[in-house]
C-alpha cells in the first residue's frame, strides 16, 4: 500500500505549547481525507511539517514516500494553508505565472485553472484588492496549476460564500475521483468534511482522538433512541449511560448486542415502550463526543 | 531548478513596478536632474558660457558609477534588494513559494536578480552621467574632451568592482532580511554598516601603507581595486593588493550569502 502522508512519533512544541504530541498517523493514497480538530489542534502544523514550512522537534514525515521536505516530493504536492497571501501588486494571471515558474512547470493552462475556481473574470485585476473568498480561489488555482498527485488544503472554503462552498466541494470531490488525487482537507466545516471525505482523522491537543471511514465513526457512535414512560425510570435503569433528548426521547449509550436485554429489563420494570430505533451519531455529534472524551481521559 | 527561481524572480521583480523605479532607477534620474539642474543654475548666475572650460567625460563617468555606494545612492540600492529578497516576509508569501523550489536556490536566485537589477542600475547610471554631461557641456559651452584609447577596459573595472560592492550589500541585506524577517530592518542595517565602513575605510585612507585589517573592510578593499583599475598605466601600484581585495570581497560575499541561507534553511516559517 502506498501512503500520502506518514508521520511517525510527530512532536512540534512552540515554547511550553505542544502543537503535535508524539503524533503517528498514516494516510495512503486516493480519495479525499478528513483533517478535524478545534483550534489549536495542531492541524496546521502538520501541514506545515509535511510541507517543509516548520521542522518537528521530534520524529519524522514522510510525504508521498520522501522524507518531508524534499523537492522531489514537494513538487507532486499542492497546497493552500490557511488564508493564503501573494505579492500585492501581481494580477492572478501574474500569480499563477509566477508560481509555474518556480516549480518549473512550464506550460501550464493558467486561464482554465482561473476558469476553474471561478476567477476568470478577475484573472487581470491585482491580488491586493481581493476578498477572502477570491483569494482562496486563487489559493486552490495555485495549488493545482501543475496537477499534484497530493492535495493539502488547509480550510479552503474559509471566507467564501455558499455557492462558492458548493462549487469547491465539487471541484475537490473531481480531483480525488476524476482526476485521481489525494487531498488532505482540513475544516471546521463539519458538513463540508461529511460531503466530500471518505475517512477522517479528530485531532485534539496535537494527538489522534479518533480515526476511520466516515460512515464507521458515525454507525460506531451510534445510539439507541428509546420513547418510553416513565422516562425517569428509564434513566434510572440506564443509569450513566442514559441522556434524556430534547424531544422526551432517552438515548441509552450501549453495545448493540445489550438491546434485547434492555429491552426486557425495561419492560420487567413496568416501562411501557412505544418507539425503540438504532440512531447513527451524526459527524458533529461524533466530533463533539470525541473531543469530549479526549478532554476527560486528559483530564484522568 | 535554480533557473526557475530565478525566472520567477525576475519575473516577480518586473511586476513590482514601486520596487524596480525607488530601488534601480530613481537615483540615475535624480542624478540626471540634479547634475542638469546645476548647469543650469551656474548658468544662470554666470549669465554666459565659461570660456576654455572643458569636460572630462571619461572621468565624470567613472566617477558617477563609483559613486553609486555613496549613501543617497546605495540607500535607494538597498531599498531595492530588500524589496527582493525580504518581500515575502513582509506579504506573508513564503508558505506559497518555498514547497515549489529548494530554499537555498530561491534565496541565491533572489540574490542574483538583485545583481542584474544593480547591474542596470549601473548601466543606466552611466547612461545618465553620459546625457549630464553633454547636456551641461552644451549648456555651459564647455568643450568634451574624449576619453582615452584605455577607458573602456578602466569603466569596466570600476562598474565591476562597484557591483561587487553592491553585491556584498544584497547578500547583508538577505543576511537580515532573514535573521529580522522585516524589510525595514534590512535597510537600515544596510544603510549603517554602509555609512560605518565608509567612515572607517576614510580613516584607513590616512594610513602609509594598506594592511590586512584596513582590507577586511569591503569599501576599503574597493577603494584598493579601483586605486589599481584606474590608475594610468605607468603609475599603476602593486596589483597584491588589489587581488587580496578582490579576494577579500569575494570572500565576504560568500560568507554572507552562506550565512543567510544555513539561517533560512533552518527557519520555521510558522509566521513569515
Amino acid at each position: 500500500m502506498s501512503f500520502a502522508l506518514q508521520a511517525e512519533g510527530l512532536t512540534k512544541t512552540y515554547g511550553a505549547v505542544r502543537a503535535l504530541d508524539d503524533f503517528s498517523l498514516a494516510i495512503p493514497t486516493g480519495g479525499v481525507f478528513g483533517v478535524l480538530g478545534p483550534n489549536g489542534a495542531g492541524k496546521s502544523t502538520l501541514f506545515r511539517i509535511a510541507l517543509g514550512l516548520v521542522a518537528p522537534t521530534r520524529g519524522q514525515i514522510r510525504l508521498l514516500g520522501a522524507p518531508a521536505g524534499q523537492l522531489s516530493a514537494l513538487r507532486r504536492t499542492g497546497s493552500v494553508i490557511e488564508t493564503p497571501r501573494y505579492p500585492p501588486y501581481l494580477t492572478a494571471r501574474d500569480t499563477l505565472r509566477m508560481l509555474a515558474l518556480e516549480s518549473g512547470a512550464g506550460t501550464v493552462d493558467i486561464d482554465g485553472w482561473l476558469e476553474r475556481v471561478g476567477l476568470a473574470a478577475a484573472a487581470d485585476r491585482k491580488t491586493g484588492g481581493f476578498s477572502v473568498g477570491m483569494k482562496q480561489r486563487l489559493g486552490l488555482a495555485a495549488a493545482l496549476i501543475t496537477r499534484p498527485e497530493l492535495v493539502i488544503l488547509d480550510e479552503p472554503t474559509s471566507g467564501m460564500d455558499p455557492a462558492g462552498i458548493q462549487e469547491i466541494r465539487a471541484l475537490i470531490r473531481e480531483l480525488a475521483d476524476r482526476d485521481g488525487a489525494t487531498v488532505i482537507l482540513a475544516s471546521h466545516q463539519l458538513d463540508e468534511v461529511r460531503r466530500v471525505c471518505d475517512r477522517v482523522v479528530i485531532l485534539a491537543k496535537g494527538k489522534i482522538a479518533a480515526e476511520g471511514a466516515v460512515d464507521s465513526l458515525t454507525a460506531s457512535q451510534a445510539r439507541l433512541r428509546l420513547v418510553a414512560t416513565p422516562t425517569a425510570r428509564v434513566l434510572e435503569i440506564l443509569g450513566p449511560k442514559g441522556v434524556a433528548d430534547s424531544d422526551g426521547a432517552v438515548l441509552a449509550d450501549i453495545p448493540r448486542a445489550e438491546t434485547p436485554a434492555l429491552i426486557r429489563a425495561l419492560v420487567e420494570a413496568g416501562v411501557e415502550i412505544t418507539e425503540a430505533r438504532w440512531r447513527d451519531a451524526d459527524l458533529e455529534g461524533v466530533y463533539l463526543r470525541t473531543l469530549d472524551s479526549q478532554e476527560a481521559r486528559d483530564a484522568r | 531548478m535554480l533557473a526557475d527561481a530565478y525566472a520567477a524572480e525576475r519575473f516577480r521583480l518586473l511586476r513590482d513596478r514601486a520596487a524596480l523605479f525607488w530601488g534601480f532607477v530613481f537615483a540615475p534620474l535624480a542624478g540626471l536632474a540634479m547634475s542638469v539642474g546645476g548647469d543650469l543654475f551656474m548658468h544662470r548666475v554666470f549669465h554666459r558660457a565659461l570660456p576654455g572650460a572643458q569636460l572630462d567625460l571619461g572621468g565624470k563617468l567613472l566617477s558617477a558609477v563609483s559613486g553609486a555606494t555613496s549613501p543617497f545612492v546605495a540607500l535607494f540600492l538597498l531599498i531595492g534588494a530588500a524589496a527582493i529578497l525580504a518581500g515575502d516576509y513582509r506579504w506573508e508569501t513564503w508558505r506559497l513559494i518555498t514547497p515549489r523550489n529548494g530554499r537555498g536556490r530561491i534565496l541565491l536566485a533572489k540574490l542574483l536578480v538583485f545583481g542584474e537589477a544593480a547591474a542596470w542600475s549601473l548601466g543606466l547610471m552611466a547612461v545618465c552621467a553620459l546625457l549630464a554631461g553633454l547636456v551641461g557641456a552644451m549648456i555651459n559651452g564647455m568643450t568634451v574632451v574624449a576619453p582615452g584609447g584605455a577607458f573602456i577596459g578602466r569603466l569596466a573595472g570600476a562598474l565591476v568592482i562597484v557591483w561587487l560592492q553592491l553585491m556584498i550589500f544584497g547578500a547583508l541585506v538577505a543576511c537580515v532580511a532573514v535573521a529580522a524577517r522585516s524589510t525595514l530592518g534590512a535597510v537600515v542595517a544596510g544603510v549603517l554598516v554602509l555609512i560605518g565602513q565608509s567612515i572607517a575605510a576614510s580613516m584607513h585612507g590616512l594610513d602609509p601603507a594598506p594592511s590586512l585589517k584596513a582590507l577586511l573592510l569591503p569599501a576599503y578593499a574597493a577603494d584598493q581595486m579601483r586605486a589599481f583599475v584606474l590608475a594610468p598605466a605607468g603609475l599603476r601600484p602593486d596589483g597584491q593588493t588589489a587581488a587580496l581585495g578582490l579576494l577579500i570581497s569575494l570572500a565576504w560575499l560568500a560568507g554572507l550569502m552562506a550565512a543567510a541561507v544555513t539561517l533560512f534553511r533552518r527557519q520555521d516559517l510558522t509566521r513569515e
